[in-house]
Parts: C-alpha cells; structure tokens; sequence
C-alpha cells in the first residue's frame, strides 16, 4: 500500500505540473506526454554515464523547461495552436528520448552488490503485477528482499539513485519531502507579483497586455514552469521503477488532468495552496484505485495493455461526477475536456 | 497629448472583400479633454479604438501620442501609457483573483518579478470613492462581484498607475441604469480631479449629453466633430 502512495504522489508532481497549464493557465499543453519521458530518459541516461541522480534529476528539470519554451515559442510566436504546438513537440521528443536512451528503454545499472539478485522478479519470483496492492502475502519476499539489501557489500558502489525501493515504505519520506518542498515554493511564487499575474492569466490573457506585461512571456514562463515540473516527476519516476521507457510518458496528460479532477473532488476549487496539494491527494487516490482494479481485475482477465482503456473510463466517470457536482460548470468543462481528450493518447 | 493625423484603415487590402473602416481621420485630444465619440455600429469606432491602443497598425497616417510618433505600436508598450476598459465587466478585471489581488496587479505597469508588491493607496481612495463598499470587501473573488460592481473596479485599475489616456469601448453598456450612472460619475472625477484624457464610445445619448467637453462621430470611417448641443441630432440620423 505504501508504494502505491509513493507513485502517487511522484504521479501527484506531473498532476501539478497540468494543473499549472489546465487549470491556471487555461492551456491544454500536451508537451507533458513528452516531457514526463524526457525527464526519465535524461536522469536515467546521466546516470548511467555516472553522475550524480540529484544532478542528472536537476538536468532533466532543465530540458523539461526547456521543451515547455519551445511548445511555448511555437505557441506564440508562429501563432500555431496550443494542442497542436504540444503534439510536435511531443512528437520530437520520442525521438529525441530513443536518442537519449541509445534505445526504447534503459535500465539504471545496479552496483549495490556483487553477483546478488536484484529485480522483483528475481527476488520474489512472481509477476510484479501481483504486488500491485503489496499485500500481506508476501511478507516473505519482502524480508528475503532486505536481506538482500542489507547483506555486506562486497564492492563500494556510486550512488545510482535517491531511491531504495527495496524495502517498501523506505523512500515515502524522501519522496513526501520532495513534494513538499515543491507545494512550498510553488504557494509562494504563486503569492508573488508574477506568480498573481500566471494566476490571473487564465481568466483575462488580454488584461495582462492592458497591464503592461507581455502575454508571450507569461505564456511561454508558465508552460516552462509546468514542463520543469512534469520531468522531475518523470525523472523521479524513472528512479523509483529502475528504468526509463519511451512510452512511460504516453497518457500522462489525461493521466494528470484525471488527478486534478479527483483531487478538486475532494478539496473543491478554492485557493492555490489547495490546488496545489489536490492533485498529490489525487495521485494517491487514482492510483490506488487503478492497483485495486488491477488487483481485482487480473482474475477476470484484464491484461496491463487494458490500463489505457480503465484510465480513459476513470476519467469519464470522475468528469461525469464532476458534472454532477457542479452542473454550472458542465458546458466548460465538456468543451475543455473534449477538446483535450481527442488529443491525447486515450 | 494624443494626435491622429490622416489615420486611414483598410481590412483586407487588394482582396475582394476590401473595406476602408477608417478614411482619414484626424483628431487631437489634449491634456484633461474628455472627448465623445457616437456613431453607429460598424461605423469604425472600434477600429479608431484598436488603433490608438496600438492593437492595430494603420494602413496610413500618423499616430502621435506625448508629441512622439508611435511607428512600430505594441500592445504592452503603450499599455504604458493608455488605460482602457471595454463593455464587458469581466474583460477589465481578474475574475478568478480577488479584489486586493487584481489592484495588487494593476498597481505597476510592466513585467513583474518575484517581489510582493502593495496596493496603491490611490486605489483604496478611489474605490472609497465609489462607495459601493468594495474596499471593505478586498478578499472578496471579483468573479463573485456584480456587473456594475466589476467595471467600477476595471475602472479603478485603469487609473491607478496614472495613464495619460483612457480608452472606454460602450463601459456602461451592459450595466443596469443605477450602476451606469454611478460609473459614470466615476469616470467624470477621474477627468477632472485627476486630470486624465478620457476617449469614450457610447450609445448612450443621455451620456453623450451630459458628459465630455467635446463630441465626434464616425460614420462611414469618416470623423468629424460636433458642434455643442447637437449631439442628440446628429446621433439620431
């Protein structure tokens, strides 16, 4: 359980990131299915080449800003749509994450021990979808896994990765500092000139301009911002799986926008601070629902290839409940929704 | 203070569909005049309007504002300089930001940084001013204010960073007769206390009546002034 909580909130990063650009912004940015790669990609692929995880994590931060400028330029300045702008620079950065990882996918080397055993499958030898759910079961696996961990290391290994995802429940803190930090310095930018201003764009972007503030700045600003966020979490992603992979990005958008929406079901539409925690709460809450429907789901003969189509339902029924909540609100968020989810990769 | 000389618009140059929306307009509005401008719809208002706020680039002419040619006009730059406030209430203010939040903005013109800034203690004048109360209620979501209520405010943050002009695009329009009036009385101190050129486009006869020292029409994209005490006829042709 407390690993699905821990992919939850590393999720929860990405769902602020698209709270950033959906819900502030007011700007569908479908950057963030490639980004999300990018920053797995980019830390994995540093860190195989031996630096440092926070470093190669302060890295890929920095390309994922850099991928929202360019979505952002394309956006502004040729007067390309905000979808579409998203769409090729996601499309760029397939390419560019195969050219990042020499591959589809690339896993982070392990040098913790010599000649140990050391993926779940190995260890425990079951299907990791088994453990979805972590249960009690397997009690066992879990006590010959950190033995494993902690046997005498017979080589003095280089820090591959802020995570240890052996032991389950050890990275929580790790994992709930980070984001903590990031709602802390998010809230307070968020109460500053600039911050007032991203906040006010979404409801009049021309009333920015009748300010004397550049509309292309604060649009380009905030979609950096939003993508800086989508590759921590994706590089972070990447850390606490042990891999990165060019699809891990695919869905993100609905994936985050799904998180907002749980989240703002919960806590409602109020201030920043609650938008920026929602959709933490509601990684935690999508994901556990999406273990426990592929707990359950796995004896009926749902396969990890039918994930898309139970998010893409997921969503469909946190909207609906959305509409039933706040019927005010149903022709914009249909028209919003709409136009996201025919864009994406459901 | 503002000069337009032979200002000539065209929509569509050298395409089928070409329209001349302004024909040589000229005018010139010093400092403290509140002019009236009255036409009917599609008579090039708007584009007089769009023109002035550097939103759109003349076909011909010249366009001086504080005795400066404006060549290359940008929005955020003269933005600097002109204040505006359009018919619908919610295009003037942040409606998903509070009160003191929106007159946090509209306290300083330009970009902003990672600074926390004050509000101008002129807006908490002019919104005493008012007297709607709205400076007792400044963590009230403006989104949740009347239509009068809203434009009053857009009207405050127009003026507070002191623009040499204010544009206003029909601002009463859409308000109920109450709350235009006490708009209006606003944008009439505004003109005179603090000394701020007012351009404004109404339909509103008893408006274009009662207020302004002087009085233009568009029609057809041509301007031409109006005599005192004629507005009322000239407007009903």
């Amino acid at each position: 359980m407390i690993a699905i909580i821990e992919q939850g909130i590393i999720i929860g990063i990405t769902g602020i990131g698209v709270f950033l650009t959906f819900r502030i912004l007011d700007m569908p940015d479908l950057t963030v299915e490639g980004s999300f790669g990018l920053g797995g990609a980019v830390t994995v692929g540093l860190i195989v080449l031996g630096l440092n995880p926070i470093m190669a994590l302060l890295i890929a931060m920095i390309l994922g800003g850099l991928a929202g400028l360019i979505t952002g330029l394309i956006f502004r300045k040729l007067n390309v749509h905000v979808l579409l702008a998203g769409i090729l620079v996601m499309t760029m950065l397939y390419s560019v994450n195969i050219r990042v990882m020499q591959g589809p996918n690339l896993p982070i080397p392990i040098t913790r021990t010599e000649n140990k055993l050391t993926n779940y499958e190995d260890i425990s030898g079951e299907d990791p979808l088994a453990d979805l759910f972590g249960d009690l079961e397997q009690e066992e696996t879990q006590k010959v896994a950190v033995e494993e961990s902690q046997a005498p290391t017979t080589q003095k290994s280089a820090i591959m990765n802020i995570f240890d995802n052996l032991r389950d429940g050890s990275d929580l803190f790790t994992i709930l500092s980070i984001a903590g930090v990031i709602i802390l310095i998010l809230f307070v930018f968020l109460k500053t000139d600039l911050g007032t201003v991203l906040r006010g764009f979404g409801s009049n972007p021309e009333g920015v301009e009748a300010f004397g503030m550049s509309r292309d700045f604060i649009s380009i600003f905030g979609l950096s911002l939003a993508n800086v966020l989508v590759a921590l979490s994706g590089g972070m992603f990447a850390m606490y799986s042990g891999f990165a992979d060019v699809t891990m990005g695919q869905g993100m958008i609905t994936t985050g926008l799904a998180m907002v929406m749980v989240g703002e079901i919960i806590f409602g539409r109020f201030k920043p601070l609650f938008g920026l925690i929602a959709p933490i709460i509601g990684g935690v809450v999508y994901q556990s629902i999406l273990a426990l429907v592929m707990r359950y789901g796995y004896k009926i003969g749902f396969r990890a290839s039918d994930m898309k189509l139970l998010t893409a339902l997921f969503i469909i029924s946190v909207i609906g409940f959305s509409m039933i909540q706040n019927p005010k609100k149903k022709k914009q968020l249909k028209g919003k929704v709409k136009s996201l989810c025919s864009s994406s990769k459901i | 203070m503002l000069k337009l000389e032979n200002i000539t618009v065209i929509y569509n140059q050298g395409q089928e569909n070409e329209n001349m929306a302004l024909k040589d307009v000229s005018l010139e509005a010093n400092k403290s005049d509140f002019v009236v401008i009255v036409g009917s719809n599609g008579a090039g208002k708007t584009t007089l309007l769009n023109v002035i706020l550097g939103k759109l680039k003349p076909t011909g002419g010249q366009y001086y504002l504080k005795d400066k040619p404006i060549k290359k006009p940008s929005i955020s730059k003269m933005a600097h300089l002109i204040g505006r406030v359009y018919q619908n209430p919610d295009s003037g203010v942040f409606s998903n930001l509070t009160i003191r939040e929106n007159l946090k903005i509209a306290s300083k013109k330009g970009n902003r940084g990672l600074t926390f800034s004050q509000i101008d203690p002129k807006a908490l004048e002019l919104l005493r001013h008012l007297k709607m109360g709205l400076e007792n209620r400044l963590d009230t979501i403006v989104g949740e204010l009347s239509g009068g209520q809203k434009q009053a405010l857009a009207m405050v943050m127009a003026v507070i960073t002191n623009p040499e002009v204010l544009l206003l695009d029909e601002h009463t329009a859409s308000l109920d007769p109450k709350s235009a009036r006490r708009v209006m009385e606003l944008t009439k101190m505004i003109n005179e206390e603090l000394d701020v050129t007012v351009m404004m486009i109404t339909h509103n006869m008893d408006f274009a009546e009662s207020y302004g020292n002087r009085k233009v029409e568009i029609k057809e994209g041509v301007l031409k002034e109006i005599p005192e005490r004629q507005t009322t006829a000239v407007y009903a042709m």
